[in-house]
Order: structure tokens, then sequence, then C-alpha cells
């Protein structure tokens, strides 16, 4: 069996005096999907967040790829992460966004190569040809042209996991990318995370409300409430079988609630 | 009976005057605007100091004082400015000190899910500033900059007061050289009307370019 890729090692976060992350541990590994469930201010989230180093932790340490994330190691001490390393680090790790964060100035295609061309010196043919590749996956070819503000919700997601699928990341992280869609805009996103977690080989954290989508999708389901996973198992354990009252009263609520799990 | 197509020629003269200080003060202060602007934002303490040192320097003291300093003082100091260089160096670092302000809360106008997004795709602090938030942020400062633009042609009349032949001066001329207060005065003040016009037109106009595509409507 082979390393864990992401490593979480009692790592808490406060914002003010709300504790987000009470020492949390946890490890992911390669190629492992995982879908983070739990009530809005579990933390699941955040911990996405944390590892795009949008968050800096409190503390506990994380690795990725046998690597820290916020410490560097010189000469045997753990120093805190600087800029440098911190941009190394992040190139393994992709994200998308709830709200799609596109460039909108920029059209989609510009979208999507101008990461690889500035962080990757990719030529520019060489960003526009991949970048076409990837936006066919998505079903936005047709599209390379248009502005973000003339696409859907649906299609600025599916730009937005094409942007974030340019940098070939090893980890991707979904923040709950289809809840501000409207409901018939969430299958085409859906599909296309199908095809990604069959077609490739990236490890993939997926925070959502999607109950059915999960159980289809991940590996392992991690349950999460105040900071802490409650539960965690096999989706049919989590959905069919969960031990937890916390995780039963949270699947009772989203099913009434009109979610098909 | 006034022969007043040569006085016309030489308030032609300083409405050249004027558009050239209009120019060169805006062209320095666009870029202390910017200077200021951004060192706001620096992560540096004594760059934040010294950028918000000069902002409330030059918007703290009256225009008129500042272009004295300029053409009297400096040369005390053993430095001497043409009214010209004079003119332009009062006009732009006190018009930069507004628009750096302008720069400031424009590049803080742009959402914190950009920036995030630009750490997600990895972009240094610089790319990102350069690529993604100066481009939206500069939408944003356009309007304001159009004003600071006509205060700026507007306060260059003071540079009369240095004997720079600019508009107002030349129109003093005239009414000395006449005895005509209406003419030369009415015809300065068209003339100081149109030029700000021609400014806030071509503002406007370079607002909708750059405006292009980010509304949704396909062009």
């Amino acid at each position: 069996m082979s390393a864990p890729i992401i490593k979480i090692n009692a790592i808490s976060k406060s914002f003010g005096t709300f504790k987000v992350l009470d020492g949390l541990s946890m490890q992911v590994m390669p190629r492992e999907k995982l879908a983070l469930i739990g009530p809005s201010g579990s933390g699941k989230t955040t911990i996405l967040r944390i590892l795009m180093t949008l968050e800096r932790i409190d503390s506990g340490h994380i690795q990725i790829d046998g690597e820290q994330l916020y410490h560097m190691e010189r000469n045997g001490q753990l120093l805190p992460a600087d800029e440098r390393h911190l941009a190394r680090m992040r190139q393994k790790i992709g994200m998308v966004f709830q709200l799609f964060n596109l460039f909108p100035h920029k059209s989609v295609i510009d979208n999507v190569t101008l990461a690889p061309i500035l962080t990757k010196g990719m030529p520019r043919a060489a960003a526009e040809k991949r970048a076409m590749e990837l936006l066919d996956m998505v079903g936005m070819a047709d599209k390379a042209k248009a502005m973000p503000a003339q696409l859907s919700g649906g299609q600025k997601q599916r730009v937005a996991i094409a942007r974030a699928l340019a940098l070939q990341p090893r980890i991707m992280l979904f923040d709950e990318v289809t809840s501000a869609l409207d409901p018939e805009l969430v299958e085409e996103v859906l599909n296309v995370l199908w095809r990604l977690c069959s077609e490739t080989d990236m490890t993939m954290l997926l925070v959502t409300h999607e109950m059915g989508f999960a159980h289809d999708f991940a590996d392992r389901v991690l349950f999460f409430d105040r900071g802490k996973i409650v539960e965690e198992g096999k989706p049919d354990e989590i959905f069919r079988n969960p031990k937890q009252e916390r995780t039963q009263a949270f699947l009772k609520k989203i099913i009434a609630a009109g979610h098909r799990v | 009976m006034t022969q007043w197509s040569g006085y016309f020629g030489l308030i032609l003269q300083g409405a050249l005057v004027t558009i050239e200080l209009t120019l060169m003060g805006s062209v320095l202060a666009l870029i202390m605007a910017f200077l200021a602007g951004l060192g706001r934002l620096s992560r540096f303490f004594a760059i934040r100091a010294l950028a918000t040192a000069y902002i409330e320097f030059f918007r703290g003291t009256s225009i008129f004082v500042q272009l004295f300093w300029a053409y009297f003082v400096l040369p005390f100091v053993g430095i001497s400015l043409t009214p010209l260089q004079a003119g332009v160096l009062a006009l732009g670092l006190n018009v930069g000190a507004y628009g750096a302000e302008v720069v400031r809360g424009a590049i803080q106008s742009i959402g914190r899910e950009q920036y995030e997004a630009c750490i997600a795709v990895n972009l240094g602090r610089w790319q990102a500033m350069r690529h993604v938030i100066l481009p939206q942020a500069l939408l944003v400062m356009l309007p304001t900059f159009g004003n600071n633009a006509i205060e700026l042609l507007k306060a260059t009349a003071v540079v009369s007061l240095i004997s720079l032949t600019d508009l107002t001066f030349q129109a003093q001329v005239v009414r000395s050289q006449t005895g005509n207060t209406l003419v030369p005065f009415t015809t300065i003040l068209v003339i100081y009307f149109t030029l700000a016009l021609i400014i806030s037109w071509g503002v406007r106009s370079l607002e909708r370019r750059m405006a292009r595509g980010l509304d949704g409507v396909r062009v």
C-alpha cells in the first residue's frame, strides 16, 4: 500500500472565538475520491480552503505528497513556509469554487491559459491547444471566445473546472461546486465531475450537498460536525446505515429537504 | 476697432500651453497615483508610510502654495525650474495624490474571490495584480480619473501666477491691452469648457471600450 498523499495531523483553526476545526486529523490516499458532508459551519469547506492555502492553520501539521505544506525543513528545523514554498506546494493542488470565480475580463480560453502561461512558462500556442482539449472535455469548446458574463452558471463552472485542470494538479478540491446553480444546470457539472472521476487518477475532495452524487462518486464519505469527523466510511455504510446519531439526524434533514440519497 | 484676430492668436497660443500642461501634468499625476496607490497597499510599513505622507501632504496643502514653493523656494536649495517644469510638477503631484486614493479604492473594490482564484491557480502577487486585479480595477478608476483630469485642466490656470503664458495669462494680457474684459474672459471660458468636454468624452469612450464583454452583451 502506498503512502497517503494528504496527511492532516491535529490541525485547529479559529475565526475569532469560533473554533471551526478542532484538532482534526485525517489522511487521503492517492487517487482516492472523498466526499465531505455535514451541516454548514461544520468545517468541511475550511479544510479545502486550508489545503489551497487560502486560510492558515493555528496549529498542527499538513503533509502533501510527503512534504510539509505550511512548514519548511531547513537544517533539520521546521520553519513557517515562505511564499516560495507555498507556491511550489500549490502546484500539486487545484480548486473549483462555489461561485466559479472566473476572471470576468478574460475570455473563456484566456481564463484557462493565463496560469499555465504565467506560472509554467508554457508557450501560448501550446497552452491554447491544451486549453481547447480541456474545454472540449467539459463541453465548452464552442464557447472558447465567449466572455464569462455570456455564460450560464453551469457553463461558468465547467470553464472553472477546465481552468483548474490546466495546471495538472494531483489533488483537486471541489467546494460546493453545484450549490449556486439552478437545479437544471446541476447535472451538466456533475457529469463533468463524473468523467474526471472515472478517467483521471487525480485525488479528489468534494464538499457537497448532493448526497446522491456523493454516494455514487466517493470511495469514502466523511461526515463533519463542529470541526470534527463524526463518522466516516464507505458511501453505503454512511448513507444506508449511519451509526452516529448526529449523522442520522443530518441525513434525515437532508432527505426532508428533498435531496435524493 | 480692436484687431481681434491678433489677440485670438495670443489666446490660442495660451490654449496650447494649457493643453501641454494638462497632458504632461496628467501623465505625472497618473504615475504618482499608481506609485502611491499601490504603495498604500504595500506589505512594507516604510512604503505605506511614505505613500501616506505624500498623499496627505499634497491633499492637505493648497496648490497655489505648492506651485509657489516649486517655483520660488526650490531655487534656494539649488533646484531652479522653468515655469513649465514647476507647473507640471505641482499639478502632477497634487492631482496624483487624489488619484492615489482612487487607485487604492479601486483595487480594494475587487472582490476577495478574485484574489482567491489567483492563489488557486498559483499566480504570484505581482502576476495577480498585473493580469487580474488591475485590469478590473482600471475600469473602476476611469470615471474618477476623468474627473481628476478635468480638475487638473482647471487648476492649470494657477500657473499664470508664475508668468507661464497659459490661457488665463493670455486673457489677462488681452484685457490689459484692449481694455475689454468680456471678450477675452468669455473666450477662455468657452475654451476651458470645450477642453473639459473633450476629456470627459474621451474617458467615456475609453470606459465603453474597456467594459466591452463584461456585461454579458455579445459583441
